[in-house]
């Protein structure tokens, strides 16, 4: 038997060893991250400006609210009740925090990590990294969650200022949950983004500028696309009557601001402003008067979860059938429909009448898209961490493979005896 | 497995080793066999395939073709279990910032797993080697250029490895570093390390050295002991002669001699009077028997010695030899 048969068992499992690496990458990064008084007064800034937003938003909203409350309770197109003046200061603090703290976490999540890599090739450390027992993908992911690390502790910190929103009520829990959702897979999307041009640009300068061209992409050129898109596909072959036929949904998938709207949309009673934004965004096919909103055609064929249900929307998925009859005089109405994604106030009857059904459609799916993308693009970097023409070497050795190679493998250990 | 077939095995072997960049062969066949104990010097001029070749030995370039095997370990087919039997410098590093001394070497003990007891009195040991121990707490990035060296050298140390692959430790140091330098690679010697040093600047690693390649354009032109590769080298031994009489009639009288070349006159070397130097192929017998005849000619001979050969002329033979060797 071989030394090396013999040193082969001493290997602990791959699970653990990538364990390791990322947990010694993680504490030298965090090491220095967190030294002296960076971190804290970052911290203290971002909540400074977070909690003088809100304030700010209360002193604005707070009196117009008021003054709508005392003309006492009223209601909308559809009979519902419009939010009484504490629920509409919350869902506006609510509406600005969610927007503010992406805006912020969306830019700072890509410049944590768009040096994580090149700057160790610049500062010429990666070969001492890459020459140690470290596994690759442990260098890729600790250096990404210990970027991230600091950055969920901002969003977290921040956790207690949405919350003030639960005293004024107009968002829940849920609500929160959501938005906190949005933030974490902003902040780890983009910031693999970032990862993943560190490791594939050499210099951290074009690195940052091709992260934020693809943020650029995702957040302001998807629906610039999907407006195209969708105005260009009205008269074809296939839709002769040029009815408007909306894009693929898809491309707004990656969109944290569209997900964002979408979190803020589904605290709105009616069709408030974030209501009318996702719907102006992703509708090219309704028509509008004030508040009250239906569709002219068929939307959305072969798009499932776009198809508009609820009061004045054809379509969607009848969750129950409960006949309420509501605004029976519009054309191509399927009032018994409350669709699987929309929020009722009674059996079939949406609260926001024509997007409502669009309200908590696109976050989860910006959330698992998020997860795809960042778990493709570590991967991705983790490969261009590999020396070139080393990768299949990072295969573990098949059991029969150990015992090819040399005669007698290891020698003495020569200095261990000694030091 | 009896003992004796465990240390023949080499601790490095590389056999036919090839790298091509783009078309650009930077290593042409490269037969290395470094044995356990060994200070192996790589010797040879920038871009000869010298850091190239260690950065194949270390993992972090497949070759082109050939093999390379560290304690017999092929360093493509199972590259972590070389990475732990080798500790790396490479020749230009960089250090992180807001990192202190101890925490350094404390990531890279990480790095290789080595058990949290051991690498708090490890990292002790190792800064008392490299004598940094007073540095302990300070930032990496304060260090002066020499000290980043030896810490260097005291990271590729934590896992306690068989083999150091040192690129060019010596280059950018100041004499006295250089010196400090030495010290702590004889240090390591004995400690039983083997280790393969690579350097452009010759005399730095001559009287360190258990054995020397050298190599150029990407082949290795020779190796062994520096005194195995100066008596392959004998036929062009050059002699000093110092003269107090007429030199250019002692240069014709040389002249005439047939194991003698090209006669250099050389002003202004000798404490007194003119030097030659005399390219004269023959053994020690030869040479002296070259004074007698010299001295009874009548010429008036203040000093007579062969011009040590250090490792600098041999290395420029050994390349110019080369050099007319593919001319030709």
């Amino acid at each position: 038997m071989t030394a090396a048969m013999i040193s082969a068992p001493i290997r602990s499992s791959a699970l653990r060893e990538f364990g390791s690496s990322v947990t010694t990458v993680m504490i030298k990064e965090l090491r220095s991250r967190f030294r002296g008084r960076r971190a804290f007064i970052v911290i203290t800034i971002y909540l400074g400006v977070l909690a003088l937003l809100a304030y700010g938003v209360y002193a604005v909203v707070a009196p117009q609210a008021r003054i709508n409350a005392g003309f006492g309770p009223r209601t909308d197109g559809f009979g519902i009740t419009i939010a009484n003046a504490s629920a509409t200061i919350g869902q506006a603090i609510f509406a600005l925090l969610s927007i503010f703290e992406l805006i912020l976490v969306a830019f700072m999540a890509p410049a944590f990590t768009t040096g994580a890599i090149s700057l160790e090739r610049e500062k010429q450390t990666l070969d001492l990294l890459v020459s140690t027992p470290l596994r690759p993908g442990g260098i890729v992911v600790g250096k990404l969650l210990s970027a991230l690390a600091f950055l969920i502790l901002l969003i977290l910190a921040a956790v207690p200022l949405s919350a003030l929103v639960l005293m004024y009520g107009g968002a829940t829990l849920d609500d929160i949950v959501r938005q906190q959702a949005v933030l974490l897979m902003t902040a780890i999307g983009l910031g693999s983004i970032g990862l993943f041009w560190s490791a594939a640009v050499k210099r951290t300068q074009a690195a940052t500028v091709l992260t934020y061209l693809t943020v650029l992409f995702l957040t302001l050129g998807t629906p610039m696309i999907y407006a195209f898109w969708s105005a260009t596909n009205t008269y074809n072959a296939e839709n002769p009557f040029g009815a408007p036929r909306p894009a693929p949904e898809q491309l707004l998938w990656a969109n944290p601001a569209v997900a964002m709207i979408d979190v803020v949309a589904y605290t709105e009673p009616g069709s408030g402003w974030f209501t009318l934004i996702l719907s102006g965004l992703t509708g090219s096919n309704e028509v509008c008067d004030g508040d009250v909103c239906w569709q002219t055609t068929t939307p959305n064929d072969g798009v499932p979860g776009l198809k508009l249900g609820g009061a004045g929307v054809t379509g969607g998925a009848p969750a129950n059938g409960d006949d309420v009859g509501v605004a029976n005089d519009l054309p191509l109405i399927d009032p018994g429909a409350c669709p699987a994604n929309a929020r009722c106030a009674g059996p079939g009857l949406a609260i926001s009448p024509i997007v409502g059904t669009l309200a908590g459609h696109f976050w989860p799916r910006y959330g698992l898209t998020m997860a795809a993308l960042s778990v493709l693009l570590t991967v991705a970097a983790m490969r261009l961490v590999v020396p070139n023409g080393m990768r299949f070497a990072f295969r573990r050795p098949r059991p029969g493979a150990a015992a090819v190679p040399i005669e007698p493998a290891q020698p003495e250990p020569p200095a261990g005896a000694e030091q | 497995m009896s003992e004796s077939l465990v240390s023949s095995v080499p601790v490095i072997e590389t056999r036919g080793l090839v790298k091509r960049y783009d078309g650009e062969l930077a290593v042409a066949g490269i037969d290395l066999t470094v044995a356990a104990g060994e200070i192996y010097g790589l010797v040879g001029p920038n871009g000869a395939g010298k850091t190239t070749t260690m950065r194949i030995l270390a993992t972090l370039l497949a070759p082109t073709a050939g093999e390379a095997r560290v304690c017999g370990i092929d360093v493509t087919a199972d590259p972590i279990e070389v990475r732990r039997r080798i500790g790396y410098m490479p020749d230009f590093y960089g250090v992180y910032d807001d990192l202190r001394v101890w925490e350094y070497l404390d990531f890279f003990a990480r790095c290789y797993s080595v058990a949290p007891a051991r690498r708090a009195s490890m990292i002790g040991e190792l800064l008392a080697i490299v004598g940094l121990s007073d540095k302990r707490d300070a930032y990496v990035e304060a260090l002066s250029r020499g000290m980043r060296q030896r810490l260097c050298l005291a990271h590729t140390l934590v896992h306690d490895p068989a083999l150091l692959i040192l690129d060019e430790p010596a280059s950018g140091l100041d004499p006295r570093a250089r010196v400090e330098l030495r010290e702590i690679l004889r240090e390591l010697r004995g400690m039983g390390k083997t280790i393969l040093i690579s350097s452009h600047i010759l005399p730095e690693l001559g009287e360190l050295c258990t054995s020397v390649g050298i190599i150029d354009h990407g082949r290795l032109l020779r190796s062994g002991t520096i005194a195995e590769i100066e008596r392959s080298l004998e036929a062009t031994a050059i002699l000093r002669i110092d003269l107090l009489s007429d030199p250019d009639a002692a240069a014709s009288w040389l002249g005439t001699d047939a194991r003698v070349g090209d006669v250099l006159r050389v002003d202004g070397e000798a404490v007194h009077g003119i030097r030659l130097e005399v390219p004269f192929s023959g053994s020690p017998d030869e040479q002296a028997g070259l004074l007698r005849t010299m001295v009874e000619a009548g010429h008036v001979v203040s000093g007579f010695s062969q011009a040590t050969t250090d490792l600098e002329e041999i290395f420029l033979k050994v390349t110019g030899k080369s050099e007319e060797e593919s001319a030709a």
